[in-house]
């Protein structure tokens, strides 16, 4: 992974999130009919780890916490991701620094040590459980 | 090193590896000291056909990244159901190729 590459994914993530936010919220105004993107949710008619993070965060939108950690306390993580990066990614291009992909490195580093790998899986599949039960 | 013993890695090894990078590999190799041979010998590289087996099946997870050891990118995936199902298409077809990369990383540590 070389640091143009990541900036350049972040920057489509993050324009591609924002946009898709749009579209939800237009959607929630104008029409009835929900858009539902999950590939797995309709193969298989199972909802996957992440679906409702779109749910949480139109909740976190409105200021609907309660609501937003029972559809995907993803939704948390993805807010701050949406809101973090493309300030970081301007501070970074600005000053010409690296310190995003210094944090990224670091971060990788981190999740891949046994313990902290296992407890982020444990989790991970411990929220999808949540989510077939709650029937997302 | 030995020629012959440089021919046998990349015949048994050379599938893991992009074939422009193989000729390199090659000169490298040749230009090693013997007593790596022990150590390059005994490395393990990832199958590319493995994580496409992975990619097509678990995709949209990110469990294919995860197993490349592309932690970053495989909970980008997690966590936005592949991408919206768009990067997972992307993946199956750049799976193979980032392995391959993933696995030349790899041997240029040890050279």
């Amino acid at each position: 992974m070389t640091k143009i590459r990541l900036y350049l994914l972040l920057s489509i993530a993050c324009v591609a999130g924002y946009a898709w936010i749009g579209v939800q919220l237009y959607q929630d105004r104008f029409t009835d009919t929900p858009i539902n993107a999950c590939i797995v949710k309709h193969v298989t008619g199972i909802p996957c780890p992440s679906c409702g993070s779109t749910r949480s965060v139109l909740s976190i939108l409105k200021g609907d916490f309660w609501n937003a950690a029972w559809w995907n306390p993803f939704g948390f993580l993805i807010t701050i991701i949406l809101l973090v990066v493309p300030v970081w990614l301007t501070v970074d291009y600005r000053s010409n620094r690296s310190s995003l992909f210094e944090f990224y490195l670091h971060a990788e580093a981190f999740l891949q040590r046994k313990y902290v790998a296992a407890f982020a899986i444990l989790i991970v599949i411990a929220n999808w459980i949540w989510n077939i039960n709650k029937g997302l | 090193m030995d020629s012959q013993k440089v021919d046998m890695f990349i015949m048994a090894n050379g599938k893991f590896f992009e074939s422009h990078h193989v000729m390199q590999i090659r000169d490298r190799l040749l230009a090693v000291d013997d007593s790596k041979w022990g150590m390059i010998q005994t490395l393990q590289f990832k199958d590319p056909t493995t994580s496409l087996i992975v990619s097509l099946l678990a995709g949209s997870l990110g469990i294919d990244r995860f197993m490349i050891g592309d932690t970053g990118l495989g909970i980008g995936k997690l966590i936005t159901c592949g991408g919206f199902g768009i990067w997972a298409i992307i993946d199956w077809f750049m799976i193979m190729g980032a392995t391959r990369e993933k696995n030349i990383a790899k041997l240029q540590q040890y050279l």
